[in-house]
C-alpha cells in the first residue's frame, strides 16, 4: 500500500507489548506522522498472545491493515503465530535465541521475501547492567534506527513516560536505548523494497483512544458522576474518570452490578446531576429493564455499549458490531428512545455530548453503540472537535410533570427546596404522575411519548456522506466500518463513497432512496453476520440492500478487506 | 418553612385493604418529616412495586416509582446527586430480600446517608400472598399448600452481619414509637435500615396484633453489636426500637477524597467544562 506502513509488536500479554507500541506510536506522532493503532489481546492475564500494531502515513491513517511491514517479535509464540501477518517483502525483528523456522514458515518468508533479523537484546541489557526487561528499549532503539528517524524523539518519549514511574532505573533504559539504536547488525538497507512513506506533515496532533474521548466528551459536557461494573470493552471510560477525578471533582463509583449502576445513573439524572453508564453486551442486557422504565417515567438515561463478539460471553477481548438490535429493541413495552453510533475518538467526544442533550431535552434513554475496535484503538486527531453547547430542555418550576404537549415534551423540573413536588411513575399515569388505568389516559399518555420521535426525528443530522459527487458504488455502514472504507478511497482508483450513520435511531433513510433513484451500487457493510442495520432500513425506508460484505470474526474491517471486495 | 401533616396529605383514595399496616406506615412517617421540619419538597422517596409502592401517591414529596426490587440504588443515585435533600427508599420484604437483595448488601457496606424503610409483611401482597424469605414455615401460601420448602432470612442478622451504621425495628401497631425510629433513622448520617413488622390481615392474619402485642418488648439504641445480636435472635421476644448504631463510620460521601473540599452539590456543577488540563493527563 501506497504511502502507508506498519509495524506491529507481537509477544506474550504481560510482557511489555503494550509499552512498546506506545512508545512507537507517540514518536511517531511527534515526529509528524499520521498513526493509527490497534491491539489484540487474550482475555487472559498472562500468557497468550497480544499484539499492537501502528500504521503510520503521511496522510491520515484510520483502519489498520490486515498484515504488517515490520513484525516485531519478543516472544517465540507470538513469532511463530505472527509471522505469517508479514507483507511480501517485510522485515521481521526478534530476540528468540535459537529461533527455528517450521518449514511452512521457510516457505512463506521465502516466497514473500521476507527479512529476518535476529537482536540478542537479553545479552545487550545485560551488558549495559540492566534488567532483563529492558530488553524491549534494546529492540526499541533497533526499530527506530530502522526507520532512520531522530533518536532524540524517542528519548523524550521514553523517558516522559518513565520519569513519573517510581523505582524506573532511567538511566539504563535511556543506555539500551542507545544501545539498540546504535546496534551494527542494523544496515541502512533493510528496509528496501518496503513501501515509503512520505515526508511528515502532521503538527501538534493528539493521540486518544474512544473511550478516552468518550470519558472527555462526558467531562466537557458536565457530567458529575460515572456509575459503572467492570466489563470489556467499556472499562476503561472508569479508568479515566477515575484517574482524573481529583482534578474534575466527578463522582466516581464502581456498582455491585450492572443495574445497580444504571439505576444510580437514573437516581442522579432525576435530581438534575449529569450522569452515565457504560458496560458491554451481558451488561447491557441486565440494563435493559430501566431502559423500558427510563421511557416510561421519562427520566433521562444515558447508556454506551461497548460491543464485543459473540452472543453469550463470547470472545471479550475482540470486537463486532452486532448488538444494534439490543440496543433498538432492549425493553418491553413501546417507548421511544434514540440510538447512536460512535465511529472512532472524533466522534466519540462529541456524541456523548450528544447524547446527554438529546437525553435530557426530549426525556428518553440514549444508548450510545461503541466497538470494542474504537473503544481502544488509538487514533491521532489534529484536535479534540468544537465542544457543543449543553442543552437541557429544563423549566425553573411547573404544575403538571407530564403535561401532554404538541412536541410531547413535558416540562421538566429539578427536584429542590420550595419547587413543585411531582410524582415519577413507571406505572401508567396521568398527567400528575398518578397511577391510572382509564383507557383514556392509557392511549394518550402513550401517543404523547412517541410524540417525541417526531420531534427528535427533525434535530438529528442526516447520515453523513463521505466521497465523490457521482460515486459508481457506495457503501451504507455504521461504527468502525467508515474507518476502513474512508482509508481505501485514498488508495483505490475506484469511485467510492460512504454513506455513514451515527444516528441510528430515529432513523433517517432519505439519502439512500436517493442514491437508489442515481442507480448507484449499493452495499451494505457490517461488522456482523446478519445485517442489523440493513433490517433497520429495510422496516423504516423498505429498501432491501442485496449487496453485503460482513466480517464476524472478532476482527475489525481491516483495510485490504475493502481493497479486496473492489476487486470483484 | 413551616410545616404540617396537611402539607404530606394527597386526595388520592387509600387503596390498602382494611386493618393493613401500611395506613399506620404512612402516618408515621409523614410524623417523622413533619417534627423534623422537613418540607415536601425537601423529601425525595423512592418506592418499590408493591402494596407499600402503592402509597406513592398518597404522601407528598418528591416521589418516584420506580422498579421492582431497584429503590435503594435510585435511591443512592438521587442522595449522591444532592445531598441536602432527605432521600428514603420505601420498600418490602419481598423486593428487598429477593428481587434486590444485592443492593441492600452494598447499601449498608458502603454506608450512604439515606434512609431505608422495610415493610415487612412476610409475604408478597399485592400479587395476592406468594412466599418471601420471611414467610412462616408451613403457612399455605400462593400456589404452595404445603408451604415454603426454602429457609428464611433474618432481616436483623442479615443486616447486623455487615457492620451496619444503623438498623432499626418499628411495628405499624405502634405509629408512635414508628415515628421516633424514623426520626432517628433520618438523622443519623449513614445508612439506616428500618425494618418494620408489617400487619397484613388479608394474607398474614396469623401474625396478628394480638400475638405480636405479647411478644414485643421496647428497647433503647445500643452500640453494642453483642446486645443488638441476642436482641434479634430472642426465639420467645421481638424488641423494636434502635437495635444498634455506630456514629463511628463515616458515610461514603464524605468519604470521598475527591470531593473534599467541594462545597457545591452535583446537581449544581452541570455545565461546560475545558478538557485541555486533563488531556495533558491521558497518555
Amino acid at each position: 500500500m501506497k504511502d502507508r506502513l506498519s509495524i506491529k509488536f507481537g509477544g506474550e500479554s504481560g510482557q511489555g507489548i503494550n509499552s512498546l507500541g506506545k512508545f512507537v506510536s507517540k514518536a511517531l506522532k511527534e515526529t509528524g506522522y499520521h498513526t493509527f493503532a490497534y491491539r489484540e489481546y487474550p482475555s487472559i492475564i498472562k500468557g497468550g498472545f497480544a499484539s499492537y500494531q501502528i500504521d503510520f502515513s503521511s496522510v491520515e491513517v484510520l483502519s489498520p491493515s490486515e498484515k504488517t511491514n515490520i513484525l516485531v517479535c519478543i516472544d517465540k509464540e507470538a513469532l511463530e503465530k505472527y509471522l505469517f501477518n508479514v507483507y511480501s517483502r517485510g522485515v521481521i525483528f526478534h530476540s528468540v535465541k535459537d529461533f527455528i523456522l517450521s518449514q511452512q514458515a521457510e516457505e512463506y518468508i521465502k516466497e514473500n521475501k521476507i527479512k529476518i533479523v535476529y537482536i540478542d537484546t537479553l545479552a545487550i541489557s545485560e551488558k549495559e547492567k540492566a534488567p532483563k526487561i529492558m530488553g524491549n528499549m534494546v529492540m526499541l532503539g533497533s526499530i527506530w534506527k530502522v526507520l532512520g528517524l531522530d533518536i532524540k524523539v524517542l528519548q523524550k518519549v521514553v523517558i516522559d513516560f518513565f520519569i513519573q514511574k517510581e523505582g524506573i532505573d532511567l538511566e539504563a533504559e535511556k543506555r539500551c536505548l542507545l544501545a539498540g539504536f546504535n546496534l551494527d547488525e542494523i544496515k541502512d538497507d533493510i528496509l528496501e523494497g518496503l513501501p515509503k512513506v512520505k515526508d511528515n506533515k502532521w503538527d501538534k496532533s493528539i493521540v486518544i483512544t474512544g473511550n478516552q474521548a468518550i470519558a472527555l466528551g462526558a467531562i466537557s459536557a458536565g457530567c458529575r458522576a460515572y456509575y459503572a461494573y467492570p466489563m470489556t470493552p467499556a472499562t476503561s471510560i472508569l479508568e479515566v474518570l477515575g484517574n482524573t477525578y481529583q482534578k474534575t471533582g466527578i463522582l466516581v463509583k464502581q456498582a455491585e452490578s450492572e443495574i445497580t449502576a444504571v439505576q444510580m445513573v437514573m437516581g442522579s439524572m432525576y435530581m438534575g446531576c449529569r450522569a452515565f453508564t457504560a458496560t458491554s453486551g451481558g451488561g447491557f442486557d441486565l440494563m435493559t429493564e430501566s431502559i423500558s422504565c427510563s421511557a416510561m417515567t421519562e427520566i433521562p438515561l444515558v447508556i454506551v455499549l461497548g460491543q464485543r463478539a459473540g452472543p453469550g460471553t463470547g470472545v471479550p477481548t475482540w470486537t463486532g458490531g452486532s448488538d444494534l438490535n439490543a440496543a433498538l429493541y432492549a425493553g418491553h413495552g413501546e417507548f421511544p428512545r434514540c440510538v447512536l453510533s460512535l465511529s472512532d475518538a472524533s466522534d466519540s467526544y462529541t456524541l456523548i455530548q450528544d447524547a446527554f442533550n438529546i437525553s435530557e431535552k426530549y426525556q428518553i434513554p440514549v444508548i450510545l453503540l461503541t466497538e470494542k475496535h474504537i473503544a481502544e484503538s488509538i487514533f491521532n486527531l489534529s484536535s479534540l472537535p468544537k465542544a457543543k453547547e449543553i442543552a437541557r430542555g429544563l423549566v425553573k418550576d411547573g404544575r403538571q410533570r407530564y403535561l401532554y404537549t404538541k412536541s410531547g415534551v413535558s416540562p421538566r423540573w429539578i427536584p429542590k427546596v420550595g419547587t413543585t413536588t411531582y410524582l415519577t411513575n413507571s406505572d401508567e399515569h396521568n398527567q400528575e404522575g398518578t397511577s391510572t388505568e382509564d383507557e383514556h389516559d392509557i392511549v394518550n399518555m402513550s401517543e404523547k411519548r412517541m410524540r417525541k420521535l417526531i420531534a427528535l426525528k427533525k434535530e438529528i443530522p442526516q447520515p453523513k456522506y463521505y466521497g465523490p459527487k457521482d460515486p459508481t458504488i457506495v457503501f451504507i455502514g455504521m461504527g468502525s466500518t467508515k474507518n476502513a472504507v474512508l482509508d481505501a478511497m485514498k488508495l483505490s482508483k475506484k469511485k467510492i463513497g460512504f454513506l455513514h450513520y451515527q444516528y441510528i435511531y430515529p432513523f433517517k433513510g432519505e439519502k439512500i432512496i436517493q442514491f437508489a433513484k442515481e442507480k448507484v451500487k449499493i452495499v451494505l457493510i457490517e461488522n456482523n453476520q446478519s445485517n442489523g442495520l440493513g433490517k433497520l432500513i429495510k422496516s423504516e425506508s423498505n429498501f432491501y440492500i442485496s449487496n453485503t460484505v460482513n466480517k464476524f470474526d472478532g476482527k475489525p474491517f481491516f483495510v485490504d478487506d475493502i481493497l479486496e471486495y473492489l476487486k470483484q | 418553612m413551616k410545616v404540617d401533616l396537611n402539607n404530606y396529605n394527597t386526595n388520592e383514595k387509600y387503596t390498602w385493604c382494611p386493618g393493613c399496616g401500611n395506613y399506620n406506615i404512612h402516618m408515621a412517617l409523614k410524623k417523622a418529616l413533619v417534627d423534623l421540619e422537613k418540607h415536601p419538597s425537601e423529601v425525595v422517596m423512592s418506592f418499590d412495586i408493591g402494596c407499600n409502592g402503592n402509597g406513592g401517591d398518597k404522601i407528598e414529596g418528591f416521589r418516584v416509582k420506580g422498579l421492582h426490587g431497584r429503590a435503594i440504588p435510585f435511591a443512592v443515585g438521587c442522595h449522591l446527586a444532592n445531598r441536602k435533600m432527605t432521600v428514603i427508599a420505601d420498600i418490602g420484604d419481598g423486593g428487598c430480600l429477593h428481587e434486590g437483595i444485592d443492593h441492600l448488601i452494598h447499601a449498608i457496606r458502603s454506608n450512604y446517608d439515606l434512609t431505608v424503610l422495610i415493610h415487612n409483611n412476610e409475604n408478597f401482597a399485592l400479587t395476592t400472598g406468594q412466599i418471601t424469605s420471611t414467610t412462616k414455615k408451613g403457612k399455605d401460601m400462593y400456589g404452595f399448600p404445603d408451604g415454603k420448602t426454602e429457609g428464611d432470612i433474618n432481616i436483623g442478622e442479615l443486616v447486623l452481619s455487615l457492620n451496619p451504621s444503623f438498623y432499626a425495628k418499628g411495628y405499624s401497631n405502634d405509629p408512635m414509637q414508628l415515628t421516633e425510629i424514623i426520626k432517628s433513622g433520618i438523622k443519623h448520617k449513614g445508612f439506616s435500615v428500618i425494618e418494620i413488622i408489617q400487619i397484613c390481615p388479608t394474607y398474614n392474619p396469623e401474625n396478628s396484633a394480638v400475638i405480636l402485642n405479647s411478644k414485643i418488648s421496647k428497647v433503647d439504641v445500643t452500640d453494642d453489636i453483642g446486645i443488638a445480636r441476642k436482641r434479634i435472635t430472642s426465639k420467645d421476644k421481638i424488641y423494636t426500637g434502635v437495635i444498634y448504631q455506630n456514629k463511628k463510620i463515616k458515610d461514603y460521601y464524605s468519604l470521598l477524597k475527591n470531593r473534599k473540599n467541594r462545597n457545591t452539590e452535583l446537581v449544581n456543577e452541570v455545565k461546560s467544562y475545558g478538557v485541555s488540563n486533563i488531556l495533558n493527563d491521558i497518555d
